[in-house]
């Protein structure tokens, strides 16, 4: 004690020390599943008719990437400033978030990234194919026609687009009201389909003989001339002076020719036009009273669209179905018969039947008939005879004796009137085409149904282009695939509109624009169903190190050196974007 | 999901950890967080097979394999070693299982803390003796079938609230951590290495094998001890300042049971009275919290 402690080194630690890595324990011997990455198809990329890669465009608005992600929805529509606006997005409905907490603004997006393109004058980064030698001409510049066109020039074919009115865009221009669809919008997406080539003749009207002298000039034609001629009411008075089809008089206010409406006025029916006619009527001064034979929700209409009207004062009578129309003086005697619900039809809308005995009588200044719309023309519909027909999803196809196809779309051929509908025909009809002009008529169908997003009937040209979604597994993600762990509540955004008393006084937008940051905000709000975002919880969570990031598009790999299948990964993917599967299967 | 740490790994592949591993996966996070100027004490447990045979070691830091009991004995000399050499840059780590810091390490342990030893310990929780066959513990909790509570002789103690022994012990910070939220237990690993004296984490860490479970379902079902409020997410500093980290889902206690073989037995009445006892547990720790339920 007292003494200095003297610290003794050793000069060789006697305990064993390990300096080998563990890395030559090829682990992935223990292996029996295997997982590995598999991205899957959004429930409602596969609801869009046009198929639109809704999960991979909300993904790139959330990084930001407005140009990329408006780019990717022009690989499946040409409309997104249109769709943004007038289309009833049945994505949503479908949408995955939807049984989470409420269903993603996916119309929203699209529409701000619509805006943003025209903002900063985006140019498409759409590529096309090589130049092909077939010619096709395209009859009616509405959407189904100009989608047509668009494909078919991405697809290398030049395309003829003839139209009878004096400015292309259909229904777009002549029907749907402007508060809906401003008409620089429409205009700003047809020149960029003008711009890919493709010639529209305005004001050219084609006849009958056009298909039978089309050979030799054309090798296919695509018919999209719309349902334009109101269907008769069939009842007495319907010819009486004053009384106006629904679509003529939308069609005047979009030429800007209407005066004020004075009084209360009937619209009959119950489809989007009739709807519009009544919205149309608001703010023209007059009050609006839609007459319709079924219930309010077995209108064809769609729901947004009648909702708002009511907003606006538009009354709804059901069960009414007109029977006759008198004239005295000034006014209109519209005689209704009461309807009964009697059960239910295929389509899931009520049946109905007379009540016996119970008739009404609503008088009004003026009435408008909007019950459904029909072809123009006989020969517009698809032709019952040729060599060779085919009913596809959105589109037929005749191919007739003298050699060409024809194919008709839009509403000659659609259950659903919609504009998205007429672009999945058009889309449709031109992949049918290349297919015919490469493989011949019977290999359509089968060609085809290898192209759709999920189980159909939506069709992927980028797919079909064989681009990145080519690798896309089919199985469309469901809402108990997704790992709701890692989502929290989030209320969707409302949707930022015009005040009601300033929509009952102009024909100005409604929806107004929302901001890059509620855009991203709703954007991140998706799931992204089936589609690696980089969360990398696949990385961070592996016990054995066996996920490795690399410079590949997906960003990384299973090491299958050391993986031991515990299918860690695949349960903490919480979209979906991955799989596990027996080994040596 | 982002960690805020290096992209740098400590550990290798070809480890021999049962697949689906929680304490692999604690161990990885702790590293990433910790860096590799650690010194690693090792007590007998899963991981003193998972690191490797001999002359194997799956960890790129010193790791001293050490006896049972003496996790936070170890630590203390380890450390002074370093004082000796000079060495205030690496941190001293104590990585012991459940049995080894709850039962038979508990008083080396308790010693080093009571003086204030500048390291830290992390205990990594699978709520048995696994490494020898399922024996029960004093952290296997009320309900759990093991091999030494087996059939109707489940366990009916209580599990052991070892945070709050350390916090006993007014050590500068104790904090619980779970594999299913890496920001956090990485947050709290780099927390702990700045501060000096002794520092105590308890890391939930599931086992696929002794829970009988299914191996992809061991980060499901540690988050769901977070959300059920059976493993709450806290931290203690100076033994009276605490923090709850994250408030929960407070989802039903049998959301968690239902996952896992070793509480098939329990009854909807079992069930009940374990659900009081949590209520009961997460109730007292707002109150040391001083906050308030949801
Ligand atoms: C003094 C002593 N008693 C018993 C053992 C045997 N033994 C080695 S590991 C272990 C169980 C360790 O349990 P725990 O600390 O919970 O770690 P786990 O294996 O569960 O990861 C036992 C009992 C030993 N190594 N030393
Ligand atoms: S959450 Fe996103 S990807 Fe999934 S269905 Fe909804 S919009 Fe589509
Ligand atoms: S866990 Fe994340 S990074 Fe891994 S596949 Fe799924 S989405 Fe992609
Ligand atoms: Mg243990």
């Amino acid at each position: 004690m007292g003494e200095k402690a003297e610290i003794i080194i050793a000069d060789h630690l006697l305990i064993p020390r390990s300096s080998q890595s563990t890395e030559s324990n090829k682990t992935g011997s223990w292996r029996f599943l295997r997982p590995r990455y598999d991205e899957k198809t959004a429930p409602c990329s596969a609801a869009c008719p046009a198929g639109e890669d809704i999960a991979m465009i909300e993904m790139l608005t959330t990084q930001g990437l407005f140009k990329e992600a408006w780019d990717t929805i022009l690989k499946e529509n040409p409309f997104p400033a249109i769709c943004g606006r007038v289309c009833f997005h049945p994505c949503e409905r479908r949408c995955n978030r939807g049984e989470f907490d409420e269903a993603i603004a996916i119309h929203a997006i699209e529409r701000f990234l619509a805006d943003t393109a025209a903002r900063n004058e985006f140019k498409s980064s759409l590529e096309k194919q090589p130049e092909r030698k077939e010619k096709i001409a395209v009859i009616g510049a509405g959407p189904s026609g100009l989608a047509a066109a668009y494909f078919l020039a991405i697809l290398g074919y030049a395309c003829d687009v003839f139209e009878s009115m004096p400015e292309a865009g259909g229904v777009l221009r002549w029907g749907i009201p402007e508060y809906r669809l401003p008409v620089s919008v429409l205009r700003s997406e047809i020149v960029r389909i003008e711009d890919m080539g493709v010639r529209i003749y305005t004001g050219t009207s084609v006849s009958r003989d056009f298909l039978s002298n089309a050979r030799g000039e054309y090798d296919a034609v695509f018919m999209g001339c719309g349902h334009s001629r109101s269907r008769k009411l069939a009842i007495p008075g319907e010819g009486l002076e004053g009384i106006e089809e629904g679509i003529v008089f939308l069609d005047r206010i979009r030429r800007g020719e209407t005066d004020a409406v004075k009084g209360t006025v009937a619209v009959i029916g119950g489809g989007n036009t009739a709807v519009d006619v009544a919205r149309s009527v608001v703010r023209l001064g007059g009050k609006a009273l839609i007459v319709y034979r079924r219930r309010r929700q077995d209108m064809p209409a769609f729901e947004d669209e009648i909702s708002m009207a009511l907003e606006e004062g538009v009354e709804i009578r059901e069960l009414l179905a007109p029977v006759r129309i008198d004239r005295a003086g000034d006014y209109f005697t519209l005689t209704v018969q009461a309807m009964r619900v009697a059960g239910e039809e295929t389509d899931g809308r009520a049946a109905i039947e007379p009540e016996v005995d119970k008739a009404d009588e609503i008088v009004i200044q003026k009435i408008f008939k909007a019950i459904g719309e029909e072809a123009a023309e006989e020969w517009y519909n698809p032709a019952e005879r040729g060599k060779q027909r085919l009913t596809l999803g959105n589109s037929v196809l005749v191919h007739r004796d003298d050699g060409i196809v024809v194919a008709y779309g839009g509403d000659l051929t659609n259950d659903t009137k919609s504009v998205v509908h007429a672009v999945a025909s058009g889309k449709e009809a031109a992949m049918a085409l290349d297919v015919f002009f490469r493989k011949g008529f019977h290999a359509i169908q089968q060609e085809l149904a290898a192209y759709m997003v999920g189980n159909g009937p939506s069709l992927s040209m980028e797919t079909y282009m064989k681009g990145r979604r080519s690798e896309r597994n089919h199985h469309v993600v469901a809402y108990d695939e997704i790992n709701i762990d890692y989502f929290n509540l989030a209320a969707r955004i409302t949707q930022p509109r015009l005040l009601i008393d300033e929509r009952k006084k102009t024909f100005g937008e409604i929806d107004l624009k929302i901001s890059a940051n509620l855009a991203i905000r709703e954007a991140e709000r998706c799931f992204n169903c089936g589609l690696c975002n980089q969360c990398d919880n696949c990385y961070l969570f592996c016990p054995d190190l066996a996920v490795c990031r690399d410079d590949s598009l997906q960003g990384r790999h299973i090491n299958y050196d050391y993986c031991k299948g515990c299918g860690l990964c695949v349960v903490e993917c919480p979209r979906n974007a991955m799989v596990l599967e027996e080994e040596g299967q | 999901m982002e960690l805020m740490v290096h992209d740098q790994e400590y550990m290798s592949s070809g480890h021999v950890g049962c697949p689906g591993c929680g304490a692999a996966i604690a161990m990885r996070f702790l590293l990433k967080a910790l860096g590799d100027k650690i010194i690693i004490i090792l007590p007998a447990c899963c991981w003193s097979v998972i690191a490797g045979p001999y002359p194997q070691s799956t960890l790129h830091v010193p790791v001293i394999h050490s006896a049972f009991e003496t996790g936070g004995a170890v630590a203390s000399g380890v450390k002074a070693a370093l004082d000796m050499k000079g060495d205030k840059e690496t941190t001293v780590v104590t990585w012991a299982g459940d049995g080894g810091t709850f039962d038979i390490g508990f008083q080396a342990l308790s010693g080093a803390v009571e003086r204030n030893e500048d390291f830290i310990y992390v205990c990594y929780d699978n709520e048995a003796y696994m490494n020898t066959g399922i024996q029960r513990s004093s952290s296997t909790p009320y309900g759990a079938w093991t091999t030494t509570t087996p059939g109707d002789e489940w366990k009916r103690l209580r599990k052991k609230n070892i945070v709050e022994a350390l916090v006993a012990h007014r050590i500068p910070y104790a904090a619980t951590a779970n594999i299913a939220f890496p920001e956090d237990l990485v947050r709290k690993a780099k927390k702990a290495q700045s501060i000096t004296g002794s520092k105590f984490l308890h890391i939930y860490a599931s086992c696929p094998t002794g829970w009988r479970i299914a191996s992809e379902l061991s980060i499901k079902i540690a988050r769901m001890a977070v959300q059920t409020n059976i493993f709450p997410l806290y931290e203690v500093e100076d033994g009276v300042k605490y923090t709850i980290n994250y408030r929960p889902k407070e989802y039903p206690v049998s959301e968690y049971f239902k996952l896992q073989g070793r509480f098939q037995h329990l009854t909807e009445e079992d069930l009940e009275h374990i659900q009081k006892m949590v209520d009961e547990d997460w109730a007292l720790l707002l109150r040391k919290a001083g906050e308030h339920p949801s």
